[in-house]
């Protein structure tokens, strides 16, 4: 996007051309189909699973029950710890990536983009094999005398938790390395002849300086987690049900697919303001330092 | 530059090319397919291989976990499935919903093998639009080498021994179905002081398990990853040919029974090809075959002479004559299901 | 340069064991004779040959590569062209284009594939292979975008202005010069596609229809069944395998351009 081509008024036909294929599109399977699930939220469920006709707010009341106040709460806490356990892994990494030699940089980029490739069943399979009763960590875990021999670690909170960061953590690195990349180390140094010691040129120069990409990370992170139903319920127990587990159950299972919608448009709405509230800061950065450059 | 501009073009066209003949294999040269959506190991390979061979045709199998993502799924607009297994009181719903079509009986010549003591108790009791095909309880399983004693009760659900390590069926009506008749009340019962006290028990067995589970119960005991699960009889039958360690028991409050009829869809492709399907299941041989792979009982009088009489006496496959009589069928409770989310939304919501 | 401390040298290796560890652990079960992986009880090479032997994951297999081969081009099409028209132009009409196509990358894939079901629903289309392929294209085709921003910024548009100076048309310009210098994104960029549609489970879980079980599905199913576990293994060493050459080719493709 940031390129310096002007644009000559006379084009814009030719760029209706290459950009209507696309824009139409994702207007056709993107954008109208979130409208029609906001509109079906307002549709009154048919006990044979199908969608009644009328229109009413019974659907959205489910918002004002408590066990489902109590699932949003715990999908955005979940979200949350992921997200800051993956900016703190993922912050030195970028660091380190960004500073290496360049094989070295070729080489580490390489072991990022592998696991994030492999498929996506296949790494919580991997996981469910380590956590199991007879698997690797348990076995770790419990030769270090931190749990009984053959408990099993699955279908708790930390085990999402733990695959929730497995799968995100290359999201967030490949943003902040690309911004470190950009960064300009000789700053740090200068910092550090000015005084500032090693921790507080981290803090004060390096991560303002990465802003962007801890931003694009956090981004890509959170709002995708989000919407987790498959890891929960692989790994999970009781306690670990999210939204989007509720969601395919109501879809699904109880053939209610206007409070699906309802929560759904929730899940949307919130998703929405994560990404308009991570946006808008970048945006309001941006303008802030092009003013006081 | 040249070169890797030539592979590319190449590699593009490759691709190409394979699309268009993959596209037409798919609409030319194919034999007619069945389709059939049914539970998970519910149909021994060999004898869908034969039925092919048999037919010149093709099966295409879909599989469900529960009656109700079948018909969500059928009604989210899945069509072209020819042949469904529902339960029997979904059976009832998809016929008040027009979704399925009248069985042509003609052309079902082993619907004599039906055993009238099943064909009784389901809702379609004259087959006119579903067929019987096995019969399930949701019973207990659990590791022998760990476990010592168990009673054949509901409330081993509960034992101290196995905490954390049980699962219940994520299946509404059987888990609270299986409440209701550890407390001595009908799987059917409307009355909304039993769902109460039903909802009780399944949240103390809740507390005590590590997950409501539809299909993974399988691996889990059979890896002993889980000590006491609680499933459908088949599917545990399965695991115990295979592993000693299981042992199957049967409470002695009484079980849910479940029986799995055939249906025919009606914006199914070929109804030709799924009453040949539905009649080959049904021959005595292929039935008697079948069900010892997949251990549920067939209501097949010609096939239950030909299995062997270990296999009928396994309490998994036919139930001890002193339980019979505290079995009860799954029926459609019409809007009074209702009674029945709200409480299973707040054994889900209790913590 | 400065070397890094013991703090981030003991994170990198901590993420590199988290990340590699269970993919290797899987590698190495594929060839345990035990059934359930806890402890090691001879080699073998069974499971690959109950793999090969198994109709359903075949099928499966080769269905889901039909759905790729199938999204492929339309994605990469659809893509490229959105990169362009992003790069070239700078009007509000990109602002938005833009938002639009990084919206799929972001969105909860339960968001996606839950919209699209009642949109098919709505729109009376019957669920199946089509309903699939555009699902599988609306991600690619983000993915593709992406790739190619990325590359369009290291093209030298002054060739195609210099090549338009010395007479060529639009469409000469377009086809001698633009795409051949292109083809290594483009190509690149298609094989993520590829790979991302292979990958697919949640959205295809919820927009699939009669006889429309991919792999990814296929290997939901088979996680839950005993009789399948270590063929799981072999499978997804086999995938892995696939993974390691994909990743290799495309980061062969998409390196810095030398100077000619």
């Amino acid at each position: 996007m940031a390129n310096e081509h002007p644009t000559p008024p006379h084009v814009s036909r030719n760029e209706w051309t290459v950009t209507l294929p696309s824009l139409g599109w994702l207007l056709i399977f993107v954008i109208s189909p979130t409208l029609i699930i906001l509109a079906q939220s307002f549709r009154p469920p048919d006990l044979t699973g199908a969608i009644g006709s009328g229109w009413t707010l019974q659907n959205w009341e489910t918002w004002l029950r408590q066990d489902v106040q109590h699932l949003a709460l715990h999908t955005l806490w979940l979200s949350a710890v992921t997200t800051g356990f993956c900016m703190m892994l993922a912050i030195p990494f970028g660091w380190f990536m960004a500073r290496t030699s360049s094989r070295g940089k070729q080489v580490l980029q390489l072991l990022v983009i592998i696991p994030f490739w492999t498929n996506f069943l296949i790494r919580i399979f991997a996981w469910k094999t380590l956590l199991n009763q007879d698997g690797l960590m348990t076995r770790a875990a419990a030769f270090m005398g931190l749990i009984p021999a053959h408990e099993s670690l699955l279908y708790n909170e930390g085990a999402v938790l733990l695959v929730l960061i497995y799968t995100q953590l290359p999201f967030a690195i490949l943003p902040i390395y690309a911004a470190a990349e950009k960064f300009d180390f000789s700053l740090l140094d200068a910092a550090r002849d000015l005084g500032a010691s090693h921790l507080r040129s981290f803090l004060e120069v390096f991560l303002p300086g990465i802003k962007m990409g801890i931003a694009a990370g956090a981004l890509m992170v959170f709002v995708p987690a989000l919407g987790s139903f498959l890891i929960p319920e692989m790994m999970g127990g009781h306690d670990s049900e999210m939204l989007g587990s509720r969601i395919s159950q109501r879809a699904f299972a109880d053939r209610n697919l206007p409070e699906a919608s309802a929560l759904a448009s929730g899940l949307v709405i919130g998703v929405l303001s994560a990404t308009l509230f991570i946006g808008g800061g970048m945006a309001w950065w941006r303008q802030f330092k092009r003013r006081q450059a | 530059m040249n070169i890797r501009t030539h592979l590319a073009v190449t590699c593009s066209a490759l691709i190409l090319c394979s699309c268009e003949e993959k596209q037409e294999s798919v609409l030319n040269t194919e034999p007619p397919t069945l389709h059939v959506y049914m539970w998970a190991d519910y149909v021994k390979p060999e004898l869908v291989k034969q039925f092919e061979h048999e037919n010149h045709c093709r099966v295409v199998i879909d599989t469900f976990d529960s009656n109700e993502a079948m018909f969500a799924k059928l009604k989210a607009g899945a069509t072209g499935f020819d042949v469904a297994l529902p339960s029997s009181y979904m059976v009832k719903v998809m016929k008040e919903q027009e979704m399925i079509s009248q069985i042509n009986r003609s052309m079902i010549p082993n619907l004599v093998q039906i055993t009238s003591d099943v064909a009784n108790r389901v809702h379609d009791k004259m087959m006119t639009h579903s067929v019987p095909y096995a019969v399930s309880h949701t019973v207990i399983a659990y590791r022998k080498d760990r476990l010592e004693k168990v009673d054949p009760t509901w409330s081993a659900l509960l034992r101290e021994d196995v905490k954390g390590r049980t699962t219940l069926l994520n299946d509404m009506r059987e888990t609270l179905g299986s409440a209701l008749k550890s407390l001595g009340h009908s799987i059917n019962s409307r009355d909304e002081q039993h769902l109460q006290q039903a909802r009780d028990v399944v949240i103390q067995w809740k507390k005590n398990s590590a997950k409501f589970d539809n299909e993974g119960y399988k691996t889990g005991i059979d890896s002993g990853e889980f000590s006491l699960v609680m499933g459908y009889s088949g599917d545990l039958f399965q695991v115990v040919e295979e592993n000693d360690k299981v042992g199957i028991m049967v409470p002695k409050e009484g079980v849910t029974m479940s029986c799995d009829e055939f249906v025919i869809l009606r914006e199914g492709q070929n109804p030709f090809l799924a009453h040949q399907f539905i009649n080959f299941l049904l021959d005595p041989k292929i039935a008697a075959e079948n069900m010892q792979w997949m251990g549920y009982l067939c209501p097949n009088k010609g096939a239950l002479e030909l299995v062997a009489r270990t296999f009928l006496d396994h309490p998994a496959i036919r139930l001890p004559d002193e339980l019979k009589e505290k079995v009860e069928v799954i029926e459609d409770l019409g809007p009074d299901l209702a009674k029945f989310t709200k409480v299973w939304d707040e054994v889900k919501a209790a913590r | 340069m400065k070397r890094s401390g013991f703090f981030t040298r003991s994170v990198i290796l901590t993420v590199l064991v988290f990340f590699h560890l269970p993919l290797m652990v899987l590698v190495i079960n594929s060839f345990n004779a035990s059934r359930f992986g806890g402890t090691w009880e001879g080699f073998t090479t069974h499971w690959y040959s109950d793999l090969f032997r198994n109709r359903e994951v075949m099928e499966a297999f080769k269905r889901s590569l039909v759905i790729a081969l199938w999204s492929t081009p339309a994605a990469t099409l659809l893509g490229t062209l959105a990169a362009v028209a992003l790069h070239r132009f700078h009007s509000r009409l990109q602002k938005v284009h833009f938002l639009l196509v990084q919206l799929p990358l972001v969105l909860p894939e339960v968001l996606m594939g839950f919209s699209m079901l009642l949109f098919f629903v709505a729109m009376g289309i019957n669920l199946g292979l089509t309903t699939i392929w555009i699902a599988h294209v609306t991600f690619c085709l983000s993915f593709v975008t992406m790739v190619m921003l990325g590359r369009l910024q290291d093209f030298d548009f002054t060739l195609l202005d210099a090549a338009r100076d010395l007479g060529a048309t639009r469409w000469q310009a377009t086809t001698r010069i633009l795409l051949p210098l292109l083809w290594p994104g483009i190509l690149a960029s298609a094989l993520l596609a590829f790979t991302v549609s292979l990958d697919d489970f949640v959205i295809t879980f919820f927009v699939s229809g009669p006889g429309t079980t991919t792999l990814p599905v296929q290997i939901y199913s088979m996680m839950k069944t005993s009789r399948s576990l270590p063929i799981i293994n072999a499978l997804s060493s086999l995938l892995l395998f696939g993974t390691v050459i994909t990743v290799a080719s495309i980061h062969w493709l998409t390196r810095p351009a030398r100077k000619l």
